[in-house]
């Protein structure tokens, strides 16, 4: 098991070092002089060239890579152009709410979605397994953004129940958390019909095994055999959801702007606009360390559940 | 292995649970924000520099005008925009072309225990502009003499007309405290070292800024206790958190406009700050398709603007006729040239040209495509075929550079908008000879043209100033280079119960805000 860790984060560091050098070649490739964009069109030579050395735009690509990554991994990931902040301070200061908004999006999906799925699967074709499919077609092809907008609309508009915008009083718990909701609920309801989808089909499959009518047979609770089912089923669905945790960077970065929520996607999407590489190449690194993470945690869970897979590390 | 414990009736027990916390604490947050003199508004992104010498600008400008002082602002004087001198000053006057003299008001304390406001602090600030990033503000100021610990003169090295309207009524015109910039080591970010103004000011970046009543204020009173700015960067996102009550002015984009003013929701009002943008499409003079005059000269003909302001910009903006906006001194009523497509027609015929390609570029904007689609039938129907290129802010804003590259060569037309400030002068200066290449991307010169720019710099005589503004629009539009198309505006919509302040370039000045 350790050594198997130790490969997968060998494969991590290799991962991010050609993610990194991915978006250093790109950040080239993208057409304007940052300078310009980030200082207006009126600029000055004089300021035009002081903030491109600050930047170290003069310097080669090559260069400029070597010396983030060397400052990377003694924490350092430069400062923001416009205010001078560290970038781990102004990433600090919105990775939670990035966190918050991506792991209830994903979390109330879950808690409705798998229970959907292993309720449409144990009743294949009644009304409640026509009405899941219908569900989940339908929620997963409706984009987050449409669904944001007419959250606002619907919410926070006619009824007036809950905040359209920002993150809440800081320092207030419960006003934080009730700005949440709508954001959270854009985003993870294309994921409740998505998981309810997997975890439907991944039933059926199990639920016809031999095994599983043998614990029938041998007088098991269909409630039981449901458990034993879904404890294999859920496999799949397992490494679907931790792919997924990254795919909501994206999702988020819409809610973000609609919801007008601080967070590290909304934070990428205006570094490009600004062409603020420290704050981009920042984001970035943390955004590919975090789906890293998410995706080698759920392998190591699909290895907890699963003897075979562990008996293969 | 656990099993899993999650049933129907506990999954359901939760669900319930986190709806009814969330529409109770939502409701308490509705009924909070409604308490107290507390004015919602927008921010369209984290101030980053609040120094008036090296910041980005806009909002920034927002909020130095809560927190530091300046000798003058703007007023609108009808449809004109002019200056008056602020509560900081007790005078501010011409002595002649090149000296204005100033007294400070007594007693106005800066913050942090930095004492009272004096000329000195007026001298410090403007030498300090001279040497920053904002420095083009201040190239007419010689110097500040400073004549007693509340007086002092700006000294101009030249008559310089805009001055005030220009430098000290905006953003690089703020006065900092001498000792507290000192203090901070002589630049700040993203905190007053200290303030003089009716607010405090405080930032949660990603979030929101707030403005407090400054306890320590002793010039006149703001009409709120509270300004609470959200962090909202996309126009349309405010637009919802406005209808959703959640702010109390912001800015309309101009589909929202049209819907405002057609369909107005209840207890609101929109108020059209200024139209201090100039918008039209340009024609490159050296281009060989387009040297010869008489098929730029047709293209101005065939181009029907009220149809791209009623198609693209849905009535919400004002028909240009040459790029001094509306409310300044020289604005025109009219272009010397009409839409009139046989007229094209003709011109081209005379020409001898009987099918032309032509490129378009646009940043690539709703409003922007729309227009420049609206261009494209528009030269269709005179025969010219037109292909529409679209464009993201970095190649579009550089493609007339020279030093950017070689794409100026290839430039033929493109549509193109200018903000400008409430002075003629700074909308001449883009296309000067010396800016062919720069800014001047239509790349024609004109020695009356640059003499009369410098002879509006000088002339502090409106009804003259407005004769040489005038002549210079004439002489861009004989160049066949231009078709104008609007001005858009700054619009806001707000309460109707919140009287509120904007600067004619569109920046709120909140400390102005009144509840009626």
């Amino acid at each position: 098991m350790l050594s198997y860790l130790a490969k997968r984060l060998t494969l991590s560091l290799i991962v991010v070092a050609l993610v990194l050098m991915l978006l250093f070649s790109m950040l080239h490739m993208i057409p304007g002089n940052p300078a310009i964009l980030a200082l207006g069109t009126r600029a000055t030579p004089e300021a035009i060239a002081e903030y491109s050395a600050r930047m170290r735009l003069d310097e080669p690509v090559a260069i400029q890579f070597l010396i983030f990554v060397g400052n990377a991994f003694q924490g350092d990931l430069g400062t923001d152009v416009f205010s001078g902040r560290p970038v781990t301070q102004v990433i600090g200061e919105r990775v939670g709410f990035s966190m918050a908004l991506i792991f209830s999006g994903m979390g109330w999906a879950i808690l409705l979605g798998i229970p959907l799925g292993c309720l449409a699967a144990v009743r294949p074709n009644s009304w409640i397994d026509r009405i899941t499919g219908v569900f989940s077609v339908g929620t997963i092809a409706i984009p987050s953004f449409l669904v944001s907008i007419w959250a606002i609309l619907i919410f926070a508009i006619q009824l007036g129940w809950l905040p359209a915008i920002g993150a809440g009083e800081p320092g207030d718990i419960g006003d934080q958390l009730s700005h949440l909701i709508l954001p959270a609920f854009a985003i993870g309801l294309g994921w409740v019909g998505y998981l309810a989808r997997m975890v439907r089909a991944s039933m059926l499959e199990v639920l016809s095994e031999p095994y599983i009518r043998s614990a029938r047979a041998f007088g098991l609770s269909p409630r039981k055999v449901t458990g034993y089912a879904l404890q294999v089923a859920i496999l799949p669905t397992i490494t679907v959801i931790g792919m997924g945790f990254g795919g909501l960077i994206s999702a988020a970065v819409f809610a973000e702007i609609i919801f007008a929520r601080p967070g590290v996607g909304k934070m990428i999407f205006d570094a490009v606009s600004d062409r603020n590489f420290p704050i981009l190449q920042g984001g970035v690194l943390l955004a590919t360390g975090f789906y890293i993470l998410v995706v080698l945690l759920s392998d190591l869970l699909i290895a907890w559940f699963d003897p075979r897979v562990r008996q293969s590390l | 292995m656990k099993q899993m414990k999650t049933t129907r009736r506990t999954f359901l027990a939760t669900s319930a649970a986190t709806g009814a916390t969330g529409f109770v604490l939502g409701s308490a947050n509705m009924l909070r924000a409604q308490e107290g003199k507390v004015l919602n508004l927008r921010l369209d992104g984290d101030n980053q520099i609040l120094d008036p010498g090296y910041m980005v600008g806009g909002t920034e400008v927002e909020a130095q005008k809560q927190c530091l002082p300046f000798l003058a602002e703007y007023v609108r004087d009808g449809d004109a925009f002019s200056w008056q001198p602020t509560s900081y000053v007790t005078r501010l006057e011409y002595a002649d072309e090149t000296h204005i003299e100033f007294e400070l008001a007594p007693g106005l304390m800066w913050s942090n225990g930095y004492g009272t406001l004096k000329a000195s602090d007026v001298a410090y600030s403007y030498d300090r502009m001279k040497e920053s990033e904002w420095s083009g503000y201040f190239d007419a100021l010689d110097r500040v003499e400073v004549t007693g610990e509340l007086t002092g003169t700006l000294v101009l090295s030249s008559p310089f007309a805009p001055f005030i309207m220009v430098t000290l009524c905006h953003g690089p015109g703020a006065i900092v405290c001498e000792q507290a910039v000192k203090d901070a080591g002589g630049r700040f970010t993203t905190e007053f070292p200290a303030v003089c103004g009716p607010y405090t000011y405080s930032a949660t970046p990603g979030q929101r800024a707030v403005f407090d009543r400054n306890p320590e204020w002793t010039g006149p009173a703001p009409g709120f206790e509270r300004v609470v700015l959200q962090v909202i960067t996309e126009v349309q996102a405010a637009e919802l958190a406005f209808e959703a009550g959640e702010v109390d002015c912001t800015e309309l984009g101009p589909d929202a406009l049209a819907r405002y003013t057609q369909n107005p929701p209840e207890n609101t009002a929109v108020t059209t700050a200024g139209e201090l943008q100039y918008m039209w499409m340009g024609m490159n003079t050296e281009h060989p398709k387009l040297q010869d005059i008489r098929v730029r000269q047709a293209i101005q003909h065939a181009v029907d603007v009220d149809s791209i302001i009623a198609g693209a910009y849905a009535n919400t903006s004002s028909k240009s006729n040459g790029i001094i906006c509306p409310g300044l001194i020289g604005h025109r009523s009219e272009a010397s040239y009409s839409y009139n497509p046989e007229r094209a027609r003709e011109l081209l015929a005379e020409a001898g040209v009987d099918s032309l390609q032509v490129t378009l570029r646009t940043q690539n904007w709703q409003e922007r495509l729309l227009a420049a689609q609206i261009i494209q039938a528009n030269l269709g129907a005179v025969g010219i075929e037109v292909q529409i290129l679209p464009l993201e802010s970095g190649p579009f804003w550089e493609m007339g550079m020279e030093e950017a590259g070689d794409t100026w060569q290839e430039l033929e037309l493109w549509l193109m908008r200018f903000a400008t400030v409430p002075d003629p002068y700074e909308a001449t200066q883009w296309f000067v000879s010396e800016q062919v290449g720069i800014w001047n991307w239509e790349r024609w010169t004109d020695e009356e043209f640059d003499r009369l720019y410098q002879e509006g710099l000088t002339e502090t005589d409106p009804d003259a100033r407005a004769g040489i503004y005038a002549r210079m629009q004439q002489i861009m539009d004989d160049t066949g280079a231009y078709v104008w198309i609007n001005h858009e505006p700054e619009v806001y919509v707000h309460r109707t119960n919140i009287a509120i302040d904007a600067a004619p370039s569109g920046e709120l000045n909140y400390r102005n805000f009144t509840q009626v």
